[in-house]
């Protein structure tokens, strides 16, 4: 029998417990990254959202085994970048955030747009975000966020 | 193959298959539906690191896509079908595409899985395989019942096959409560071709309105062998058959209103076909 392991915000872990464990309950109770917020625990709202292997996921809807081998980040490791303090400011500048439960699931939303599109059109940024719940700002005001970010960041995506 | 404290983590189809034969496992694909019930009973076997379930190809007469392939990959690749990629793009957000595969949408067995709608409006054949024995069959024949699908013990979907005849006149249109993230009320697909102004092929599918996605190739032959001036002459009789041969279910929405958006989708697809 073997350990999961994984990369976790870039350092090699390993997992001694149970493969069909829900990584949202893993990253939260045992490694205590509490930037992961649970919020529907049915892949409905993106407030739970990691990037695995450069791929925006839901952490509710993974099961351990699964990254065995991966590559995980949280907006805990995803704070230290540059990209990151880009599009922080940016959210600042323009008040994206009210009550920010929905905020680290943005942020690394936002992450992969730029990722894949450092330019991108208003609609590619909604499309984006579209699996990322806000109830408070009515999405312009991080619509714009993730506009103006894209600008200040020249060049780092 | 790497075995953990309730799963398997295998590398090749081949070592899958074998874990599918000797222990009793429940096959993960990318979680997104499975993640929802409770986990107790059977070991996981995950199948996402088997990249020989993870290709997209093309051959004289199918498009064929492994399994394992995300909605995401599938909407990014140059080989997948048109009516496949729209639906596709159109499913859940980007965080369940990116993990849900072809392979579990079709294995859950729901008749309001968008792939699958494409999957029947395409004819399109399902490739199983088990230790022991290989089987390539319809989806129409694949499907038998709510959630209960011809799957035998010890068997994976590792395959669907689309052929590549008449997938480029195609309609597409997902129904639900809101642009993403939506589980579709009405799904419907429709293929129509022509050929030296005559058409030669016809085929519509409805999901989400009955505990199988439903096929009526018997009315949607009237067409064949018609030009569009004489399709439109019969037009009111076939939707006549439709209205008639369609009786959706009330679930989260009511019979009527999933009737009434049926033959409106319906209607919809004749006309952009100047029918």
């Amino acid at each position: 029998m073997k350990y999961i392991e994984f990369k976790l915000n870039g350092e090699n872990v390993q997992y001694e417990g149970s493969a069909k464990d829900r990584l949202l309950d893993i990253l939260r109770e045992t490694y205590r990254l509490t930037g992961v917020k649970c919020g529907c625990k049915e892949g409905e709202c993106g407030a739970c959202s990691v990037i695995i292997d450069g791929r925006l996921a839901n952490s509710c809807m993974i099961a351990m085994g699964s990254i065995h081998g991966s590559d995980v980040m949280t907006i805990e490791g995803f704070s230290n970048t540059e990209r990151f303090k880009v599009i922080d400011k940016a959210y600042g500048d323009v008040s994206a955030v009210q009550c920010g439960f929905c905020i680290p699931g943005m942020v690394l939303a936002t992450e992969c747009i730029l990722a894949v599109t450092p330019h991108p059109t208003e609609e590619e940024i909604r499309r984006g975000i579209s699996g990322n719940l806000c109830r408070c700002t009515g999405y312009n005001s991080i619509v714009k966020a993730i506009g103006i970010a894209a600008k200040e960041g020249e060049g780092l995506w | 193959m790497v075995k953990l404290n309730n799963g398997y983590v295998p590398e090749t189809l081949e070592e899958a298959l074998s874990i599918m034969r000797d222990e009793k496992v429940k096959p993960y694909s990318g979680g997104t539906d499975l993640m929802l019930e409770v986990g107790e009973g059977a070991s996981y076997l995950f199948l996402n690191k088997i990249a020989e379930l993870k290709i997209i190809k093309s051959d004289s007469d199918y498009i064929r896509i492994g399994a394992q392939c995300t909605f995401t990959e599938i909407e990014e690749s140059d080989v997948a079908p048109r009516i496949l990629k729209d639906a596709m793009s159109q499913l859940a957000g980007p965080a369940v595409r990116n993990f849900g595969t072809i392979g579990g949408n079709i294995g859950n067995g729901s008749a309001k899985a968008d792939s699958a709608l494409i999957l029947f409006v395409t004819d399109s054949l399902i490739r199983l395989k088990s230790a022991s024995s290989e089987r390539t069959i319809y989806i129409k024949d694949f499907y038998k019942q709510r959630k209960q699908l011809d799957l035998r013990d010890g068997e994976l979907i590792v395959e669907v096959l689309i052929p590549k005849k008449y997938l480029e006149n195609y309609y597409y249109k997902k129904i639900g409560a809101r642009k993403a993230l939506a589980i579709t009320r009405v799904g419907f697909a429709g293929l129509l071709q022509e050929e030296n102004g005559v058409i030669t092929h016809v085929a519509t599918a409805f999901g989400a309105i009955e505990p199988i996605i439903v096929r009526h190739p018997e009315i949607d032959e009237m067409f064949i062998g018609k030009t569009i001036s004489e399709a439109r002459g019969i037009k009111d009789n076939y939707l006549n058959l439709y209205e008639n041969a369609i009786n959706p279910s009330a679930g989260r929405v009511s019979k009527e209103y999933r009737k009434t958006v049926c033959m409106n989708l319906l209607k919809d697809f004749l006309n952009e076909n100047g029918i």
